[in-house]
């Protein structure tokens, strides 16, 4: 068990463990880093988020053509009444209807809850307005594609359909309003909840069927997903498989644009009959997947936070994802910013071109802070991951192009780790192939946390080298030597500081640090949480 | 870490004790005869183009069922030894080649490992799979034994494994694999979309002709978690148990509708027989609903 960070943002200042604990490079500058947090004026300066980047496109806006708009008629998401039709038609009457326009959710005074079982979302925009959510049914009946659905502990990952499903040409999902899973409350007819059913797999990592979020169909194109808040997914929040109309990146983010998106589960500490949920308890509530089932390209992912029980963001190199920016994003509890672990995709575009794995990825101005609230007692090291890049020679293959820049992590367990072993018991012959990969600007700083951060650079084997990776100006602190593994890789050092100094079988460094540089001064902004009941302890 | 139970090839405890986990007491192994010498001139251990010095890889010739790997040793539970992949014969009188890492490993290998016919057992700790210690060797699927890993390899690429089939008309609850003639859908063959979590244990009947002959089907099921202590695994060599249906060896009292409720339905009762893995247990063959 890890014990980790109370509720709390840990606002007492005090100095770090700093330059004493990095030991691995005594020339290195003193490291002082003030715990704490900002607010998120404060820390981007004024501006709104993502105004100033000229790598990205204009920030979205909500729709102007406004096909229908609908009035919920609920005040909570009961569901006790069998005779109770929902909203599910007349809300998919309404998305079926305004194909390349938008259909808007909104509120009706105390009425402010829609409940639905499964949509599809064919080419149109669904909104859903600021203080309205719509609530996925906890009933699995209307979820049911192999008669698994809502069984407890089964190992059946195809069991039920998503709770919505995007396709066609430019559907989206936008508004300041909620979209909230039901993951933690329990099944309808049931004595369970999604969570917990997941949760009985625990012991042998199984897979349930839970229902995604927001899936995406193959051949979807340029989805859009623009500051709507999505709560307690029963599985994955939002798998993404979109690209361009013309499968050409002429623009970023005319292949899929995820802007403004928050994702926090658990949202309440408890569920409504008092059962405690966490992050860790949350399984496979990964936060938003591109490549999850189909190529995705030309990809903008801007300005969202993320804090959930599963991966932030984990980028499926199972098929192809090529030209996606990460950027201006916070996280909060997760597995981390992942690549992988299936890379081994291979596509062949409509010119012949053959494609291959994850590349030309761009991650910049990301924090990560594992101090934004508690994760909770089942919580194992893989809940502090800062940067992972993953996979293994069951289902390997080409990760490429991918850079790190600006980023600051707090209280990782594995602040950056690339492995091509990420599970030793899988057999295969899709060896993992992970090439040119820059680390620039990195900052991982100790505030909370109780455990050591680790780097891990691996190489699948002599003839199957990791690289080149380059690090440049990469500063984890309270590093030891013991904490920094590496084998198979061709690494270079500079021309900014790098205090560790990766060795092992088959490892060759460059060394072109020139010294001198400042580590990234890290800001972390205070993220959603839930709030505390009133009776507990703060 | 992430743990694959392989529950269809799971055998009861005293079986394991008595194979897989003697990795420590190899004394039970039988001594080697024959030496082994240093071989650099007429084996060729080039990988994947790279030379062998620059994988670390030392050639060695055997005589008799000497190997250059079999005298590892656990020092504090920890395996200690050489990684070698098998050549084959290399002389007339059948001396054996071998390339093997250069330096110790944390890989011992385990001359009584429970292993299919032209592959040997390695018993690992830490992620390292003997891939990653040896370039030339090649393993199947690892199986956890407390802290060790046991392995089994060679130094011949497996062939291409299963691929999943939709199209076969598998029942919804199924899954569909069309696999070359011999060989049966593992974990590591599920394709996309499957995450760390994704640790299947699948069962699958008796095989299926498919229309290439070098080819068999398999519609597979997912089960659900197993009672604590049963003891049905998968057989599909049950006499008379025909393509399609499912095939068990039960070694306790419980049966494959106990073990797999309620989806496995066994119409007929058990009869005795002798388990894929060559123990004696109780046959079923059963259907799916």
């Amino acid at each position: 068990m890890v014990s980790r960070a109370r509720l709390s943002v840990f606002l007492g200042a005090f100095s770090l463990l700093g330059a004493a604990g990095c030991g691995a490079n005594d020339e290195m500058p003193a490291i002082d880093y003030v715990c704490g947090t900002a607010s998120p004026i404060e820390s981007s300066g004024g501006a709104a988020c993502g105004a100033n980047d000229p790598n990205l496109p204009p920030e979205p806006t909500f729709p102007t053509d406004v096909c229908q708009t609908l009035t919920a008629t609920r005040s909570s998401p009961t569901e006790d009444d069998p005779n109770d039709a929902l909203d599910t038609a007349r809300i998919q009457a309404a998305l079926s209807a305004c194909k390349g326009r938008a259909i808007r959710l909104t509120s009706d005074g105390p009425n402010d809850v829609f409940l639905a079982g499964h949509l599809e979302v064919n080419g149109v925009t669904l909104w859903v307005d600021a203080g309205t959510t719509l609530y996925a049914s906890r009933n699995p009946d209307l979820y049911q594609k192999t008669g698994n659905c809502g069984a407890l502990g089964i190992n059946d990952s195809g069991a039920c359909s998503d709770f919505i499903t995007l396709s066609g040409a430019g559907p989206g999902i936008v508004g300041d309003g909620v979209i909230d899973g039901q993951g933690g409350e329990p099944l309808v007819g049931r004595d369970y909840s999604w969570w917990q059913s997941s949760y009985a797999l625990r012991e042998i990592d199984g897979s349930i069927g839970n229902p995604t979020l927001i899936n995406t169909a193959t051949g979807t194109t340029g989805l859009l997903l623009y500051r709507i808040t999505l709560h307690n997914s029963p599985k994955f929040h939002v798998k993404i498989t979109s690209s361009p109309a013309d499968g050409t990146c002429t623009v970023p983010g005319e292949g899929f644009t995820v802007w403004g998106v928050t994702v926090l589960t658990p949202s309440r500490w408890t569920n409504s009959r008092g059962e405690l949920l966490t992050p860790s308890f949350a399984r496979n509530t990964d936060g938003i997947d591109p490549g999850a089932n189909s190529i995705a390209t030309c990809g903008v992912m801007a300005c969202n936070t993320i804090s959930t029980g599963d991966d932030h963001i984990a980028i499926k190199g199972g098929h192809w994802v090529s030209d996606v920016i990460i950027a201006h994003n916070h996280f909060g509890t997760g597995h981390g910013m992942s690549i992988g672990s299936e890379t081994y995709g291979s596509y062949t575009s409509p010119d012949g071109v053959q494609h291959r794995g994850v590349e030309k990825v761009s991650v910049y101005d990301l924090t990560i802070d594992a101090d934004s609230r508690p994760v909770g007692s089942e919580a194992t090291a893989s809940d502090f991951n800062g940067i992972r890049v993953k996979s293994d020679e069951s289902r390997g293959g080409l990760v490429t192009n991918i850079t790190y820049r600006d980023i600051c992590m707090r209280d990782m367990t594995n602040a950056i780790l690339v492995s091509t072993a990420y599970n030793p018991l899988f057999a295969g012959t899709l060896y993992p192939d992970f090439r040119m990969l820059t680390f620039q600007n990195i900052r991982h700083v100790t505030c909370m946390g109780v455990q050591r951060p680790a780097v891990t650079l691996e190489g699948f084997n002599a003839a199957r080298h990791l690289g080149p990776v380059t690090l440049d100006n990469v500063m984890v602190d309270n590093l030891g030597p013991l904490d920094v593994a590496a084998e198979f890789s061709d690494i270079t050092l500079g021309p900014g500081d790098v205090n560790f100094f990766p060795a092992g079988p088959g490892v060759t460094v460059t060394d072109n640090r020139v010294g001198g540089s400042t580590p990234r001064a890290c800001v972390f902004p205070p993220l959603p949480a839930p709030d505390v009941p009133p009776d507990w302890l703060r | 870490m992430a743990i694959n139970l392989n529950r269809p090839r799971r055998l009861p405890l005293v079986l394991l004790l008595s194979g897989l986990g003697a990795g420590a007491c190899l004394g039970n192994a039988p001594v080697p005869n024959g030496a082994c010498v240093s071989h650099a001139d007429s084996i060729d251990c080039t990988t994947d183009g790279a030379s062998a010095a620059s994988l670390d890889l030392v050639a060695y010739s055997c005589t008799g069922t000497a190997r250059p790997d079999d005298s590892p040793t656990y020092i504090d539970g920890v395996p200690q030894g050489l990684v070698c992949a098998n050549q084959g014969s290399v002389a007339s009188d059948g001396t054996q080649g071998y390339c093997c890492s250069l330096a110790i490993t944390s890989c011992a290998y385990n001359p009584i490992a429970i292993c299919d016919a032209d592959t040997y057992g390695y018993q690992c700790r830490g992620a390292d799979r003997p891939e990653a210690l040896n370039a030339a060797i090649h393993c199947n699927q690892g199986v956890t034994e407390d802290d060790l890993i046991n392995y089994c390899c060679s130094g011949v690429q497996r062939e291409l494994g299963c691929v999943q089939s939709d199209s076969l008309g598998c029942s919804p609850r199924l899954m569909g694999w069309t696999c070359p003639a011999g060989n049966e859908p593992t974990a590591q063959d599920l394709g996309a979309n499957k995450s760390h979590a994704d640790l299947y244990s699948q069962l699958c009947p008796v095989p299926s002709p498919a229309a290439n002959p070098n080819y068999t089907t398999f519609c597979c099921y997912t089960p659900g978690l197993v009672p604590v202590g049963g003891t049905c695994v998968q057989n599909m060599g049950v006499p008379g148990c025909q393509s399609g249906r499912f095939g068990f060896s039960c070694y306790g009292p419980d049966t494959p509708e106990m073990d797999f409720a309620p989806r496995m339905h066994c119409p007929d009762p058990g009869f005795p027989g002798v388990s894929a893995e060559g123990y004696p247990a109780t046959l079923y063959c059963c259907d799916f609903q």
